[in-house]
């Protein structure tokens, strides 16, 4: 028995679902696809990175090798040294088997960030058409946390969080019946359908759903909520130092000081943490200040299974002086109850604690969130379609209007861009400077113009021809790759390349997807005008 | 009497920014009373931060009434705030 009466709090919980998780739904809908995908970045980096296998079987270095080690730490310090001496910081990754490039990172002296790929072998700059100049995967999991927009963009995903959060507990408060809603589905009732399957996706997948927000705010926690850290220390530098047991970062003197030979620290450094170093820091190098840190080997296969992950080793120079400051041994546990639930869910977040059958978890349930998102926001506007609620007065049908584009461009144009970016990956020639940047320009390019399209088009026609669009891109796919790069489905699985297969084989199977929602789309407009038809039909019969 | 949309704008203020100062006083204020090392205190008050703000946030809505709403905000925050800075002040 249904019980329809509706309590004040009731009633102010269900405007409060429907007008919060209208606004908040567009933006929901980027961060759960996005870091769906980010899921397997790896994955996706490998696949945008095709070259990657012909510098690997030809380099003479040995990732296993401490000489190859401290030479590549060597040519990471000239480089730097000639490029950006009195920088704000120097950070490098050293080549490993997945990744055969020395990588810098900088920071000038303002603080402006650039970044350059070395040849292990010969510590020079890698040429584009050797290794192909790409974000990779990693564009997914930055539009998935900051938008590329930096702290602001952590900032407004954060918000939508909190609002997702708060969309959660008022969709469970307006939902009585919230079990019994697990296995209602009535299919080909319109309106009813799209509540059912809004219902069904969120409330089958409600635990994740509450875990991933709140995990999410939690891996921020210092910048979203930095009131405590301000009131007791006096920076969240000095926060964080107490936190890792390490030292406090030291303040620029401003006066002149060459940083002293890193690659023989670095030897000490392995010596010192008995393993072997995967990434160096240098924070302001040229000043007297500077400090040179190394960070041992993230082992992701040892750690498997575990939540509250041990430190990797680290130890920390003065850069100048080469006087040793801080070691902290490998396998040295976070202590603290509080920290140690945060870093557990840090993990939890980044799904990196259990290989890939974890990763699929997560891929499937994001991938559910997104359609609860999806279809909420759709019902939305199917519920206005059969009944306008005139809400917004003069204004209604245009405030309509606004929203049918949106969905149609956050949802369907999302997509688009997601696969069109794995088009402008082979697309793109290889020679072009900043290359890496062009990618992600376009993809936001390709973005904005099916929200142009979405603008120029009536809403049926918008979602059917975006979806054939997606679904053309992503059944193409092994058609663009086959004639850029000479690989496609049936190589890889050959060459047992199961990762980059699955790559491809996942946006076969989501092309297929939006063909058959596309065709069900075009049945059902056309069943509707049908429908539309015969009543004018029978009026103008009535009238006649 | 306000309009409607003044007092839908007036009732998100309370419930974003309302809201945000609640859940900073809680933190402020959990910091400065849990019976923990400085970094757990701070760790933990900053982490239930997000059990206050969504919170906050439902109580906001949960009737229609703006002037309700942000008495219910800044009230509890100023009185956390005011109990945290007078024990920072004891203790130091």
């Amino acid at each position: 028995m249904q019980n329809t009466e509706k309590t004040p709090f009731r009633q102010s919980m269900s405007a409060l679902h429907t007008w919060g998780s209208l606004i908040a739904g567009w933006m929901l809908f980027v961060i759960f696809v996005t870091g769906s995908i980010g899921v397997f970045d790896e994955p996706v980096s490998h696949w945008m990175q095709p070259e990657r296998a012909a510098i690997l079987s030809t380099m003479d270095y040995d990732p296993a090798s401490a000489a190859d080690r401290q030479a590549a730490v060597g040519k990471a310090q000239s480089y730097l040294q000639q490029v950006e001496p009195n920088g704000h910081l120097w950070f490098a990754t050293l080549p490993d088997l997945e990744d055969p490039a020395i990588k810098l990172f900088w920071q000038d002296a303002d603080e402006n960030p650039y970044q350059a790929k070395l040849h292990p072998d010969t510590g020079e700059l890698l040429p584009a058409a050797v290794d192909r100049d790409t974000e990779g995967g990693h564009h997914f999991v930055h539009m998935h946390f900051e938008l590329h927009s930096g702290t602001l963009g952590i900032w407004i995903v954060g918000f939508f969080t909190l609002l997702m959060l708060v969309a959660l507990i008022s969709g469970v408060i307006i939902h009585r019946r919230i079990f019994k809603d697990f296995f209602t589905f009535r299919s080909r009732k319109g309106q009813r359908s799209w509540l059912d399957a809004h219902n069904a996706s969120g409330v089958l997948t409600l635990p994740f759903q509450l875990m991933i927000a709140f995990t999410g705010l939690a891996v921020f926690v210092s910048i979203y909520m930095p009131a405590a850290i301000f009131a007791h220390y006096d920076s969240p530098g000095a926060f964080f130092a107490e936190v890792f047991e390490r030292p406090v970062p030291r303040e620029m003197t401003h006066q002149a000081a060459p940083v002293a030979d890193i690659s023989q620290m670095f030897a000490d450094a392995e010596q010192a943490m008995g393993k072997p170093g995967q990434f160096i820091r240098v924070e302001h190098p040229g000043d007297s200040s500077a400090t040179f840190t190394v960070f041992g080997l993230f082992d992701a296969e040892a750690l498997q299974g575990r939540l509250v992950l041990p430190s990797s080793g680290m130890a920390e120079f003065d850069a100048v002086t080469s006087e040793q400051r801080h070691v902290e041994a490998p396998g040295a546990e976070p202590q603290g109850a509080a920290f140690r639930t945060q870093r557990a869910m840090r993990t939890l977040h980044f799904a990196n604690f259990g290989g890939y059958t974890v990763r699929w978890l997560y891929f499937l349930l994001g991938m559910t969130g997104a359609v609860m998102i999806a279809t909420g926001s759709i019902l939305f506007m199917v519920k206005r379609r059969q009944r306008a609620l005139k809400e917004f007065g003069h204004a209604t049908q245009r405030v309509y209007r606004v929203v049918d584009v949106l969905n149609v461009a956050a949802i369907s144009g999302l997509l688009i861009a997601c696969v069109g970016y794995l088009w402008i990956n082979r697309l793109l020639p290889l020679e072009i400077t900043g290359r890496a940047g062009w990618e992600v320009s376009l993809f936001f390019a390709l973005w904005a113009a099916t929200l142009l399209h979405s603008a120029l088009r009536p809403v049926n026609q918008a979602w059917r021809e975006q979806l054939l669009a997606f679904a053309a891109l992503c059944l193409l796919l092994p058609f663009v790759n086959a004639f850029t790069v000479g690989e496609h489905l049936l190589s890889y699985l050959y060459e047992r390349d199961w990762r980059a297969a699955g790559v491809e084989l996942t946006v076969i199977i989501f092309g297929l997807l939006a063909l058959k929602t596309a065709q069900k789309l075009r049945r059902k407009t056309a069943a509707n005008d049908r429908q539309a038809a015969s009543v004018n039909n029978e009026q103008v019969g009535v009238r006649g | 009497m306000t309009s409607k949309p003044v007092a839908i704008s007036l009732q998100a203020l309370a419930a974003i920014f309302g809201g945000y100062l609640l859940a900073s006083a809680s933190t402020l204020f959990l910091s400065a009373i849990l019976p923990l090392s400085k970094t757990e205190a701070v760790i933990t008050a900053s982490l239930f931060s997000f059990v206050v703000y969504p919170m906050a946030i439902i109580w906001v809505y949960a009737r229609q009434d703006v002037k309700r709403a942000w008495l219910g905000m800044v009230m509890p925050s100023v009185i956390l705030i005011a109990i945290a800075w007078l024990l920072s002040r004891g203790l130091s």
